[in-house]
């Protein structure tokens, strides 16, 4: 017997009577996310994820952070397959360069769950499930929150309203502005989507646009957002044009920007998405699945409509 | 005499035993605090990390050529992402597309020219302009990633080929193709830095351009020859990184070059020009992979790598410093 042979037995010896009969059964996790510096949604969604794992004793996680590198997320992908990591949950800083190191991970047998935002449809089949926000039912829930304030004002059968969508190409862009434009129709046929342009989720790209918009169409009653830092940045060119009271903003992903413009009585709508309701939904999904459970591939966490009305009863959100 | 080779042992297999360091300081602290059943010295983990260090370290052998001349590149992020773009990009067009599978090398292809051509430019302007390098680099990696945005704005370009996949896959004796396109450019370099006139005139350069010029070494088409050789190393890197992930963000190998620089630093080779060695490149590149690697191991947080190569940097150009220091006040004597 070697020296590390007997070091890791007394190790394991050492936690088996430390952790009891828990440590015997308990499954390792790993996680490798996107970005964790780069914005406070994604450093709460890594303080959430340990706090939820440190809570259940038969978890253990292994948290890397591939600080926005591809190369050093599929390094990281290959070092969890390497450390034989009972599941992997990936946040993708690319939804497509994954994918190849995704099917090793598939090939190990080792269970992939995909986190926030999905990978490219290529890669579907070597991914058990994808755990986050349904994004066509937030820009559903959009539409709707847009309709009742209509509905309240009495202006449901005229209202014209303009769209700012986010970056082009983008998966969540895509299915939010599709989530509002099927759902809108549905209850509020008489309202008019007049125009749509991209603000690439930027705060003064949006607003280039709403300025635009504001010189083009004398009438506009509602805008739907993207995401709330875009809304933010409709609702600073309508304010310097002085026409923000006369139109209903409504936003997605709720952003503390956005949180406060509601609590001025500026901003009407938005939809509440937590970042730590996302870390636990993930690791939840990666438990569910290794515990043999039929997980649905898309197991999307709720995300509740939140507006001037409803607020009282969200914290401001953190990012 | 015997102290010479001493310190030269000291200096050159400081890397070495850095690594050697690691290497036992993660197996034994991974016994305590991997999650992990696995040894971290499992072989096929190290082999891993070959495969691993093979983007940045096939860029920081070119960077050691170019740092040998006294120059610097500061370009090779960029021109690894356009290389990667134009690889990716051209698997979509029309008459590539009808090829099939048969237009992978040319992709291939299409990379390395991009790559010799970008680097072909720094070299002609830092040849004909006598700007230094730094400033001239400084500006084609600003410039050449402006070309990276303009390809394609701020989307990914994406093109996956399960052939090509497979290649940069394929393994022999458990060898993972970027690892041993690594590994073979460290053989190849290292054999024109040791035996060939090109290799000898580098040195000679970097030590004393005048006497250099003296010496009737043409100066100017030897700095040419080398930028190109480091702009095909940074699209060869973006071949062997992308064939096998498929999708290039637009700002992707940002920060490659100071990583190179690192590495190549860590490995001994001089910022003035004049002395390095390749070899010790490739132990600067295992070693900032191991520290990524082993602290990941550990459970360690990202962030902390960063501090830790950081801090060895400077300890190790402090060592290289009093080494040096000693040998002048030798020379008095």
């Amino acid at each position: 017997m070697t020296y590390s042979t007997k070091l890791s037995l007394a190790c394991t010896t050492a936690l088996i009577a430390l952790g009891g009969a828990a440590a015997a059964q308990s499954v390792t996790i790993g996680i490798t996310q996107n970005n964790v510096g780069v914005d406070s949604y994604q450093t709460t969604y890594e303080q959430a994820f340990i706090a939820a794992a440190e809570q259940n004793p038969d978890v253990e996680v292994v948290v890397l952070d591939a600080g926005g590198d591809v190369a050093r997320q599929i390094a990281q992908i290959q070092d969890l397959i390497q450390q034989e990591v009972d599941a992997m949950i990936i946040w993708p800083t690319n939804g497509q360069a994954v994918i190849p190191a995704v099917r090793e991970a598939y090939q190990a047998g080792i269970p992939v769950i995909i986190t926030n935002s999905n990978i490219a449809e290529d890669g579907f089949e070597f991914v058990r499930s994808f755990s986050g926000p349904d994004n066509i039912t937030q820009g559903a829930r959009s539409a709707e929150i847009m309709c009742e304030r209509f509905t309240e004002m009495g202006i449901q059968d005229e209202a014209r309203i303009v769209q700012i969508t986010g970056q082009p190409g983008y998966t969540t862009a895509i299915e939010r502005a599709e989530g509002f434009e099927q759902r809108l129709p549905e209850v509020c046929p008489n309202v008019t989507l007049v125009e749509s342009q991209p603000g690439n989720w930027n705060r003064e790209d949006s607003q280039r646009v709403m300025e635009a918009f504001l010189v083009q169409y004398d009438d506009i009653d509602g805008v739907y957002s993207g995401d709330d830092n875009m809304g933010v940045g409709a609702l600073n060119a309508a304010l310097a044009a002085g026409r923000a009271d006369e139109i209903v903003f409504v936003g997605a992903t709720n952003f503390a920007v956005g949180y406060d413009a509601m609590e001025r009585g500026e901003y009407w709508g938005s939809i509440y998405q937590s970042p730590v309701d996302d870390a636990e939904a993930a690791l939840q999904t990666a438990l569910d699945v290794l515990a043999g459970e039929d997980v649905p591939f898309f197991n999307y966490f709720d995300t509740p409509k939140i507006t001037q009305d409803n607020m009282s009863e969200f914290d401001r959100p953190v990012f | 005499m015997q102290n010479d080779t001493v310190k030269k042992l000291v200096k050159n297999g400081a890397i070495w035993a850095f690594i050697v360091f690691q290497l036992v300081f993660f197996e034994v602290a991974g016994q305590w605090w991997s999650l992990s059943d696995s040894a971290f010295m499992d072989a096929d983990n190290m082999l891993l990390l070959l495969k691993q260090s093979a983007p940045i370290g096939i860029i920081a052998i070119g960077m050691t050529v170019v740092m040998i001349n006294g120059n610097i590149d500061l370009s090779v992020g960029a021109t690894y992402a356009l290389a990667g773009i134009v690889m990716l990009d051209s698997m979509n067009w029309p008459f590539m597309e009808a090829m099939g599978d048969a237009a992978i090398p040319l992709a291939w292809l299409f990379a390395l020219v991009t790559g010799c051509v970008l680097g072909l430019i720094n070299g002609v302007v830092v040849w004909k302009t006598g700007v230094d390098a730094f400033i001239v680099t400084l500006g084609a990696m600003l410039g050449y990633r402006g070309l990276v945005f303009m390809y394609n704005g701020e989307n990914p370009t994406y093109h996956l080929n399960w052939t090509m996949v497979d290649i940069a896959e394929a393994d022999i004796l458990g060898l993972q193709t970027p690892a041993i396109v690594f590994l073979a450019v460290v053989l190849i370099v290292w054999l024109v830095m040791t035996r060939t006139v090109h290799g000898r005139n580098a040195y000679a350069i970097g030590d004393n351009r005048e006497a250099a010029v003296n010496a009737g070494i043409r100066v100017g088409p030897h700095f040419v020859l080398n930028f190109v050789l480091i702009g095909f190393l940074a699209a060869l890197s973006a071949v062997a990184f992308y064939s096998g992930s498929g999708s290039v963000n637009p700002n992707d190998g940002m920060l490659f070059e100071l990583w190179a620089i690192t590495a190549v630093v860590l490995g001994g080779t001089k910022l003035t020009g004049g002395r390095g060695s390749i070899i010790g490149t490739l132990g600067g590149v295992i070693a900032i992979q191991l520290l990524r690697k082993g602290l990941g191991h550990i459970g360690a947080d990202t962030e902390t790598v960063n501090l830790v190569i950081g801090t060895i940097l400077i300890a190790v150009l402090f060592l290289d410093r009093q080494l040096n220091r000693k040998g002048a006040e030798e020379l008095k004597v």
